[in-house]
């Protein structure tokens, strides 16, 4: 039996990549600490695997064939293809194919259809969280790509479901393994819209209350209510929201919540009480 | 409601050979895609207020970005297309 050894969440803007050197010094410290304290939490919880939401921009999935849910279940997975996060020092992640393919049929016996890759590309989504946390070397990875980006989406109780149903296939994983769940993405941006670099520190902050509270049917009805105004990034809380059922509604302690023009992004990040 | 091929346009020209390829000329990788007059004729014009309409807002920004559109330029131009607040209501 496998043990659920943390449950996080982190922003992954881009332009906390691309736009670093422009940053106000107050804004790098703000990001670098929260990054360091979350990577300090996920080191201390010791975990041996990790399982990656995240959504997929536009690099593995076209509107040919656009999953809602899929779930990387290669031996390795492709660093990021995006040409500004050169910098990210690996080309290949390492996956956790005996934890993805557990995750995959516990899926199905509960209902879930997930759809499967053997090989993806992890674009900033993925990698800016694990770079600027600093956990060294990479843990291998599940990752799991939900669709923030292109409706339909998947429902916000449908991301609950999901995360609880992670946390029952780490309970029922055949052997021992301490894995850790990262949740990526949010809080509130605009991306390619007429509201493009628009931060809703209101909804942000009572988003975090919700999560902080934890009861998730009044998290999951906030956001059924006010996401659809908060921009079209912040259906990554979608992300956050499975991580919260993975957690088991437990609430999360917030490590920083900064609000950065320059990102675009409500940047937050979070870890849940899980003991 | 999506234009496909404009949108598949989009999303190719994410490959750095094939974004190279379209900034050096993009009538040649134009070509190659079969787009409507009007939505060929608000790509050639970097009509942004006309795409946004027909892609994804993600591809959107990805592609001006990969056009060489300089991002306030961009700013500018989405900004635009947002609707013109309501006017008071007259009372009295």
């Amino acid at each position: 039996m496998a043990e659920l050894a943390g449950v996080y969440a982190a922003s992954h803007g881009p332009m906390i990549v691309r736009n670093w050197e422009k940053l106000a010094p107050a804004e790098k410290d703000s990001l670098t600490s929260a990054f360091s304290e979350l990577g300090n939490r996920i080191r201390a919880a010791r975990p041996e695997a990790l399982i990656v939401i995240s959504p997929d921009h536009w690099v593995n999935f076209f509107i040919d064939n656009l999953p809602a849910i899929c779930v990387g279940v290669g031996e390795a997975h492709e660093g990021p293809p995006e040409p500004w996060l050169k910098a990210f020092p690996h080309r290949s992640l390492r996956g956790h194919l005996a934890l993805a393919e557990h995750i995959v049929r516990t899926a199905i016996e509960r209902d879930f259809e997930p759809s499967v890759s053997y090989r993806l590309a992890l674009d900033h989504g993925f990698c800016i969280p694990l770079w600027k946390t600093g956990v060294d070397p990479l843990l291998p990875i599940v990752p799991v790509l939900f669709n923030d980006l292109e409706p339909p989406y998947p429902s916000v109780r449908r991301c609950f479901d999901w995360g609880t149903m992670l946390a029952a296939a780490v309970a029922s994983y055949p052997g021992y393994l301490r894995v850790a769940i990262l949740a990526t993405g949010g809080l509130s941006h605009s991306i390619g819209e007429p509201t493009m670099g628009r931060i809703d520190e209101a909804f942000d902050r009572e988003c975090i209350r919700c999560f902080e509270r934890g009861n998730p049917h009044a998290l999951i009805d906030f956001l059924n209510e006010r996401l659809p105004g908060a921009g079209n990034g912040a259906s990554e809380v979608r992300n956050w929201v499975a991580a919260h059922g993975a957690a088991r509604g437990r609430g999360f302690e917030l490590i920083r919540y900064d609000p950065i023009p320059d990102v675009y992004v409500g940047c937050g990040f979070a870890s849940w009480n899980i003991s | 409601m999506r234009d496909y091929w404009v949108s598949k346009l989009f999303f190719d020209s994410q490959s750095p050979p094939l974004a190279e390829e379209y900034r050096a000329g993009r009538k040649k990788v134009l070509d190659r895609y079969p787009l409507k007059p009007e939505v060929r004729a608000a790509v050639e014009s970097d009509d942004v207020a006309y795409l946004s309409a027909l892609v994804n807002p993600y591809l959107l920004r990805f592609y001006f970005l990969t056009a060489g559109m300089p991002e306030e330029d961009f700013l500018r131009r989405i900004r635009a297309t947002a609707a013109p607040p309501a006017t008071k209501a007259a009372h009295g």
